[in-house]
Parts: C-alpha cells; sequence; structure tokens
C-alpha cells in the first residue's frame, strides 16, 4: 500500500477516470493475511477452515482472489451466497451465518454449504425446506450465546443470535428428530467484543455443548469462533497515548479544541472530572489478527485450566475462523477528490470532499486514522495544516471526521486524499445514495510484471491477461 | 492492646524512617507511613471503613449487598467489614487482572462481576458505556445495594484528612513534613493527607504519582484516567509525575530487601518516585527536609504480577526429566507406529495405553483400554522418575501425535525399553475409523 501511494500519476487517473469517491482493493495481500492465521494454525497443530466474513467488503476481487486460496467464506446474505458461489467458492468451504429467510436457506441447502443456525425455529424451518424440496441432507452449526461463568461473574454483551446453554438441548433434541434433514457438524458463536477473557469462556462453553453431543452418541467435530481480531491501524504506541491525552484534556477545556464544536468521542465534563468512555476504536493494538488468535489458544480455559488450543486438539476438534476486519488488513483504500481548501473567519481551516461519511466510514466505525494526500502539483502551502474534513451531503453531520486532521502539507483543490487500510468495512459497508449521491466505482490494483496493473473491480480474476510471444 | 473488633485497629500505623544509606540523599531525612500494617492489608481499610460505617445498619436491617468498583484492596478491605456486619459484598470491575487478589476475593465471599470489553463493531449509537450503566443500576434506590462510591465519595478523602494526614503530623513532632508523596488511585488518600498538612504548613510540596499510560501498576490510574475520578482536583498536587512498572519494581525490591518493608508495587513506586524527585532537589539544599511517602500494600499479593515483569526474579534451577531438553535427534529416534499398528498392539493387549489428553476430553472419547494421565501430570511425574518399569510395554497417545513422541523419547533417555507414540494421534486414529468409545 505504501509503494501504490507514491503512484500519483496512477491514482489520480484513475480517479479522473470514474469519479470520486473511488475504493481501491489490493487483492495480493490476502494471500499473505490468509497465511498469517495458517501459521497460527500450525503452531498450535489445529486444523480446520479460515471463513472471510464476506460482511466487511463487497468487493468481487476480493472473494474471487480468496476463492484461489484454501480459505473459505461466510455469508451472511442470499446475495454473498451466490457472490461466493459465483466466484467460485467451493461449497464445502462456505457457511451461511446472520438472520436468514427462506430463500438464504434454500440455496444454501441446495448448494451444500454448511448453515450456521441462530435459533431452533431456524433449524425447525431448514429441516421442512429439506424434507419438502427433496434437499441433501445438510450441515448444520448451532450458535451458541450467554455463556455463563463459574466463581468471576463475566458479564458479555447481550446477543440477538444464538441459542443458550439451556436451549442448545432442544436444539440438538431437534436435529435428532431430523436426522435425515439435518447433520449435526459443530458448535459456534461470535462474539462483539475486543476481550479474550469472554471468548476463553464461550470457547469452553462450546467444548461443553459438543461433550454433551458425544454423551448423546453424535459426532460434531467443529467449532466455529467467529471473527472479531481486530487490526492493530495505528503502530506507533506513544501518538495514540498522545492523542487520547490531549483529546482528554480539550474535553476539560485545558487546551485548544481537536474536534468540531467539541465533539468528546464519548467524553464529557462534568464538574471538573471527565464523564463516560472513550467511544473509540483502539487504534494501537498490537495484539491484533493472527497474534490476538495465537493469544487466545494460548490462553488458558476459564474452567479447566489449560490452554484452549490444547483443549480443542485433545478433542479432537477443527477450529474455524471468520475474520472479515483482520483478513482485509491493508488490502485497500479509498480515494476522495478535494473540492475546495478554505479558510474560515474562526481560523478553522476546511476541506470539502467529493465523497461523504458513508464512503468512508471511519467516523461511524470510531476509526480515527489520518488519510494521505495525494498532491498533483505543489502542496497549497508549506508545513502541516489542522483541517476539518466536510462531505459531499447537505447535512450538518456530514463530516468524514469531527477530528481535526492534521495533515502534513495543505491540499489545493483536485488534489486527492488516500484513505488508507479502509477494506475492512469502511470503504461500503454503509454506503448509500442519498441525495442521488453516487457510490463509489471500485477498482483491483495489483503487481504484475514488476508494475501496477489496476481493472474494474468486477473485471479482476485471480489470473494474469498472458499476451503470447511473438 | 485488647480490642472488640479490628475494625478499631485501622489507622495509627508506624512513621518509619528509611535509612539513609539506602536512600542516599544528603539532606533530606525520608519516612514511611506504613499502611500496609493495617488489618486487612492497605491504606484502603480507613476508607473503606469510613465510608461503609455510616451505610451499615441501613444495610444490615434491609439485608443490602454492599457494592464497590474495585478491583483490588477496597473490595478487600469491604469485603471484611461486610463479612463481620452479616452482609454481602460484590465488587463491580472492568478486569480483574491480578489473579491472587481475585481469588482473594472469592476466598472472602465476594461475589465479582466483570464487565464485558469494548464492543469491536463499535455501535455509535451505544452512547453509554457499561460502567455509567452499572453505576445508575447501583444508585437507584431500592435495589438491594448500598454503593461506597468510593471515586466519588467524600468520606473517602475524610479517612485521611482526619487520620493519616494527623498522625503524620504527630509523629513528626507537630510538624508537617516539607515533601509528601502518594500513588493517585481514588486521589482519596493523596486529598485527605495533603489537606491535613497543608492546615499546618501550606508549603507543604505534594507529588501526586501516575502510571506511565503504557503501564499497568495495581491500584494507581494513569495520568488520563484520573480526570475520571471525581476525587481528582490536580490544585491538590504540586507536581504529577508518572512511573512506569519498572520503576515500581524497582522500589519495591529496595523496600523488600533493604527496608524490611514488604511492600506491593505502589510503594515501591511511591519510595523510587520520591527518591527521584528528590534527588533533584537535594544538590541544592543546604538546610535540612523531612519527605514523606505512603506504603499502599503489602507484596504477596502480587507475585504473579512481578514473576511476569521479572522471571529472573525468580530463577528455579532446571527440572530433571524435562521435555524441553530434549533435543529434535532425541524425538526423531523415538519410536512411533501407525494407526493400523497400533490397533494390533490394543486388541493383543500388549501394554498400557496412555492417554496424554485432558480429563474431559479423555471422558468424552478414548481408545478402549486406555488410561488417562493429563500431559502436565505426567510431566510432574517423570521429574521424579519413572512411574512403570523399563520393561512394562507402554503406547503414548496425544492429540496428533507430537508430544507423545517427545514424551516418547525422554521415557528412552530414562532408560525405558519399549515406549512408542501413536503416529498421528488420536485424530488419525479416529480419520481412520478407529473404535473411540466413552463409559
Ligand atoms: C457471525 C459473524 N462472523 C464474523 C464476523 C466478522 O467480524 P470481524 O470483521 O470483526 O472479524 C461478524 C461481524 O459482524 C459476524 O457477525
Ligand atoms: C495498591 C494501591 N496503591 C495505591 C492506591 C491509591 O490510593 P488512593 O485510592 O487513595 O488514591 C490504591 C487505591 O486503590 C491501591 O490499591
Amino acid at each position: 500500500m505504501t509503494a501504490l501511494l507514491t503512484e500519483k500519476a496512477l491514482l489520480t487517473t484513475v480517479v479522473d477516470a470514474l469519479g470520486s469517491p473511488l475504493g481501491v482493493v489490493l487483492p495480493q495481500r490476502l494471500a499473505d493475511n490468509v497465511a498469517a492465521f495458517r501459521a497460527v494454525y500450525s503452531r498450535h497443530h489445529l486444523t480446520g477452515q479460515i471463513f472471510y466474513a464476506h460482511k466487511a467488503n463487497r468487493s468481487n476481487a476480493l472473494v474471487r482472489e480468496l476463492a484461489a486460496t484454501d480459505a473459505g467464506v461466510d455469508v451472511a446474505s442470499l446475495a454473498e451466497l451466490q457472490h461466493a458461489l459465483g466466484a467460485g467458492v467451493d461449497p464445502g468451504r462456505i457457511v451461511a451465518t446472520g438472520p436468514k429467510n427462506r430463500e438464504f436457506l434454500w440455496l444454501a441447502a441446495r448448494a451444500g454449504v454448511i448453515v450456521g443456525a441462530d435459533s431452533t425455529a431456524e433449524l425447525a424451518e431448514l429441516a421442512s425446506l429439506v424434507d419438502e424440496h427433496g434437499l441433501p441432507r445438510t450441515r448444520v452449526m448451532v450458535r451458541l450465546s450467554g455463556f455463563a461463568s463459574a466463581g468471576v461473574h463475566l458479564d458479555s454483551r447481550r446477543s440477538r443470535f444464538g441459542v443458550s446453554a439451556t436451549a442448545f438441548a432442544r436444539a440438538v433434541n431437534l436435529i435428532e428428530e431430523h436426522a435425515a434433514a439435518l447433520d449435526l457438524v459443530g458448535v459456534a458463536f461470535h462474539l462483539d467484543t475486543i476481550g479474550m477473557a469472554e471468548k476463553a469462556l464461550a470457547l469452553e462453553g462450546c467444548l461443553t455443548a459438543l461433550d454433551e453431543c458425544r454423551r448423546r452418541g453424535l459426532r460434531p467435530w467443529s467449532v466455529d469462533i467467529g471473527g472479531g481480531f481486530g487490526v492493530d491501524y495505528l503502530a506507533d504506541a506513544a501518538q495514540w497515548d498522545a492523542y487520547t491525552s490531549a483529546l482528554t484534556a480539550a474535553v476539560l477545556g485545558k487546551r485548544t479544541p481537536l474536534t468540531w464544536d467539541g465533539h468528546g468521542y464519548g467524553l464529557r465534563a462534568e464538574g471538573g472530572t471527565v464523564r463516560g468512555s472513550l467511544n473509540l476504536y483502539p487504534a494501537h493494538r498490537p495484539v491484533s489478527g493472527a497474534a490476538y488468535l495465537d493469544r487466545l489458544l494460548g490462553m488458558d480455559a476459564p474452567a479447566q485450566r489449560r490452554p484452549l488450543g490444547a483443549l480443542l486438539l485433545d478433542n479432537m476438534c477443527d477450529l474455524h475462523i471468520e475474520p472479515g476486519r483482520a483478513l482485509l488488513d491493508q488490502c485497500g483504500l479509498v480515494l476522495a477528490a478535494v473540492l475546495e481548501v478554505r479558510d474560515e473567519d474562526n481560523g478553522d481551516t476546511v476541506v470539502r470532499l467529493d465523497c461523504n461519511a458513508r464512503d468512508v466510514s471511519l467516523e461511524e466505525h470510531g476509526v480515527l486514522m489520518d488519510p494521505v494526500v495525494v498532491h498533483r502539483g505543489a502542496p497549497g502551502g508549506a508545513g502541516p495544516v489542522g483541517v476539518y474534513l466536510f462531505g459531499n451531503l447537505c447535512l450538518e453531520a456530514d463530516l468524514i471526521s469531527r477530528r481535526k486532521v492534521f495533515l502534513p502539507s495543505r491540499p489545493r483543490a483536485g488534489d486527492l486524499l488516500a484513505f488508507v487500510n479502509t477494506a475492512g468495512y469502511f470503504m461500503d459497508f454503509s454506503a448509500t445514495r442519498a441525495l442521488r449521491q453516487p457510490i463509489g466505482r471500485k477498482v483491483a490494483m495489483f503487481r504484475d510484471d514488476g508494475g501496477w496493473r489496476w481493472c474494474l473491480d468486477e473485471q479482476y480474476w485471480p489470473i494474469r491477461v498472458r499476451t503470447e510471444a511473438s | 492492646m485488647r480490642i472488640d473488633s479490628l475494625t478499631e485497629a485501622v489507622g495509627n500505623t508506624p512513621l518509619v524512617r528509611i535509612d539513609p544509606a539506602v536512600h542516599g540523599l544528603r539532606h533530606v531525612d525520608l519516612f514511611a507511613k506504613m499502611e500496609l500494617l493495617n488489618p486487612f492489608g492497605s491504606v484502603k481499610d480507613r476508607a473503606a471503613w469510613t465510608m461503609a460505617r455510616p451505610l451499615l445498619d441501613g444495610a444490615v436491617q434491609r439485608g443490602d449487598t454492599v457494592v464497590e468498583l474495585s478491583s483490588g484492596n477496597t473490595a478487600k478491605a469491604l469485603a471484611v467489614i461486610a463479612g463481620m456486619h452479616g452482609l454481602s459484598f460484590k465488587s463491580v470491575t472492568n478486569r480483574m487482572r491480578i489473579p491472587e487478589i481475585k481469588d482473594l476475593l472469592l476466598l472472602l465471599g465476594a461475589e465479582i462481576d466483570e464487565l464485558p470489553g469494548q464492543s469491536e463493531c463499535l455501535d455509535p449509537t451505544d452512547a453509554e458505556d457499561p460502567l455509567t450503566r452499572m453505576h445508575q443500576r447501583l444508585s437507584a434506590s431500592g435495589g438491594g445495594y448500598v454503593h461506597t462510591d468510593q471515586y466519588f465519595n467524600g468520606l473517602n478523602v475524610d479517612a485521611h484528612l482526619q487520620g493519616t494526614g494527623p498522625e503524620i503530623v504527630k509523629d513528626l513532632g507537630g510538624r508537617a513534613p516539607d515533601y509528601f508523596v502518594a500513588c493517585v488511585g481514588t486521589a482519596g488518600s493523596s486529598t485527605g493527607v495533603a489537606t491535613a498538612l497543608r492546615r499546618h504548613n501550606p508549603d507543604v510540596r505534594v507529588l501526586g504519582l501516575v502510571a506511565d499510560k503504557s503501564d499497568f501498576i495495581p491500584g494507581i490510574r494513569t495520568i488520563d484516567e484520573v480526570h475520571h475520578v471525581g476525587l481528582f482536583d490536580p490544585a491538590v498536587y504540586d507536581v504529577i509525575e508518572t512511573i512506569t512498572a519498572d520503576d515500581a519494581i524497582d522500589g519495591l525490591l529496595t523496600l523488600v530487601r533493604r527496608c524490611g518493608t514488604l511492600a506491593g508495587p505502589t510503594g515501591g513506586g511511591a519510595y523510587q518516585g520520591a527518591v527521584r524527585h528528590l534527588r533533584a532537589v537535594d544538590a541544592e539544599l543546604t538546610e535540612r527536609r523531612t519527605a514523606v511517602f505512603i506504603v499502599c500494600d503489602r507484596v504477596e499479593s502480587y507475585l504473579s504480577y512481578l514473576r511476569e515483569r521479572r522471571p529472573e526474579l525468580f530463577g528455579q534451577p532446571p527440572r530433571r526429566n524435562s521435555v524441553r531438553t530434549l533435543t529434535d535427534a532425541d524425538v526423531a529416534e523415538a519410536s512411533t507406529i501407525g494407526v493400523a499398528g497400533a490397533q494390533r498392539w490394543v486388541t493383543q493387549r500388549r501394554g498400557i495405553v496412555i492417554d496424554l489428553r485432558s480429563p474431559v476430553a479423555y471422558r468424552a472419547l478414548h481408545i478402549d483400554g486406555s488410561i488417562n494421565i493429563v500431559d502436565e501430570l505426567f510431566a510432574e511425574l517423570l521429574h521424579g522418575g519413572l512411574p512403570f518399569g523399563r520393561r512394562q510395554p507402554v503406547l503414548l497417545v496425544c492429540p496428533v501425535g507430537e508430544k507423545s513422541a517427545r514424551y516418547a523419547a525422554l521415557l528412552r533417555r530414562m532408560g525405558h525399553r519399549d515406549v512408542s507414540s501413536l503416529d498421528g494421534g488420536i485424530i488419525a486414529w479416529r480419520d481412520a475409523g478407529g473404535e473411540l468409545v466413552r463409559d
């Protein structure tokens, strides 16, 4: 990605041709990210599937590239399933998760993908579909939630999805009743937390559930621990510490504001002390991605007091994971054209961009990352400048970032801002056509023959066009 | 001294001079206020007792549970005090990071609630953090809780304004020290003492110590975190400096090894921070000065914290017969047998089959006739020598055949003649359709 940012001519040409904003995906990086997770599997002697959580990006190129690796795909909608199948992902390497309608269930069963069921009702619906339509016996995993802890009471955030340990017995009854339609292959969870203790508790809970299955004579062999491995968006811990300290001081009025209208990102001042908590993604996360998985597997199970990785092995379990964000680390950026740079009377400098906060949804996800300026010519002024980034919607709230962004040099109209490392969730997850503004186009960029090449995202396949040697 | 309740023994701790040969300051008499000698083990006994006392009668009548947001000493003291009055105690915390304290609280009968970690997919509409929500739930009346609220309760300061501070003045012959140094957690002790001392001498210089942001020192806050503390008033401190976990441990080692003071990390941090600050001043001084720092609690609860950060302090001699000392060549020489061979071995009952997996996994499914000795226990047994005869045939089984090969190599090195490892482990056995049973 760093290399790509020096290709000014290439970047400005594609934005001129295809418009702003423009999503750029870098599919070649995926294989490295998959390999990093695989290395952790090897270290723990574990087998199992790495399912890419498709929801993190709508790109074709990324899924097609992934079809060429040994990874699978976690699809959470009918269209995502169609897309994964169309991209060449083997149905045996697809898991369908999330809320599902009948069409989604039908295609999942028809194609032979694993169905990660959220509830007993979903299992019942699937079983009746399979029976009615003469579909093949379908592999299912049951998603669990609400894990109970012993000793210390560990609060986990309440989840809309999954069955509790008590309801699990009912789900298994149902699967046993419909043994011709449903084949229980494992249990699953996905917890929306960065906390490892909750995941350790959940993983051990899954092992307990598998034990219950074995007691009943069933033989599921898999535990799917979902996603949420995180990304280290900011490598330098000192920068993050300095910024959060300065933000706290700004909220207390002890320094000049760092944000639009003194926005506190969850913090507020009350009688000279700060209340609330910082509602931001912890940008500096040295233990993230594959390293997070490694740490989790090395952690002791709370009750059995043996490392979770060893327990999975002891129980002969395959470990499945569904990383979205972490698998897309360094796999893309969003380019946006600068429409105007203006100095306001109160001293603020404003950069208006031809994109909106939905196109680069960093703010919505609480991730603070500075964009990189791609100048067409000379900078608009020497030295760093603190600016606010405005979007192209006629909404007061349409700020790409409510934080003042300090750019190393002043941009001019026509320059580009490159929002780096935005492939996971910030590129198109929230994009809308409000005000009939276009949703950004997407291109894939890749290295071939020692140079950068690009094509429209939908044109990308993991093979290279070759001209015949004369 | 005869008393009716240990709560009467809270406070009146000694003020002890630190040997100048240890701290090396030429013009400063340095004293430690030995809060670790409080009956429940820390400076927080004072705050806990002062805050809880007025609430106890009502709580006993209603059968309320005492609640506090604490992952350390306050929880410990409150758990004891609640127990003495037949009440339950619940501690709500972000993370219990010190295992000894967590175990101690459970031993004392406390209930511990850990709040969930931050959300991975941030939900920006979730304006209220779990802590704030918990706070609202606790302060709603009639909920069956009394909340001591140490971060906002003025009695936390009063405990030191009436107790710790005046005791220091009395022990210094009616004078306040020139310098006062304390670590800041809830700010109760530093604020209370500083206020009491300044009543005697407005010129007392107060040094507040907070943890470096990238570090964790149990019991105190970082510079950002102190701003969340209701009792924290920056005007109390002439200077606020940061200390690292390394500083705290260096100080702790000086106190425990040279000063007969079994201090925990914040006591060590206060000593180290005080000496560092005063050393700069010392060079300029012509007259004698006195300085006081607080030793908050005891070292025993922090052994795992210390072991994690300074493993060399616990250097133990390597143990005999450890798989860690095997070379790759040793392991390569271990005898292995494949699934088919193992199946014959098992049906012919050639010898003992030892399954090294966890007991729960073994109970769920295992090879018929095998016995379970989990690898950690097996390792422990082998440190003592062979637990069976040299000629007793043994087949070792683990998940993928990796650990069992290492133990087979170790047994061989220990002189065993007939040990093999199941190649590919029980997973290969399963994949080949080998029979697995549960009892
Ligand atoms: C079931 C499930 N799996 C996987 C993921 C991917 O999470 P992440 O991108 O944080 O790895 C999600 C995210 O919402 C999810 O709901
Ligand atoms: C070990 C330890 N040291 C220091 C302190 C700081 O004391 P205070 O809360 O009065 O600032 C605490 C308080 O929680 C503590 O537990």
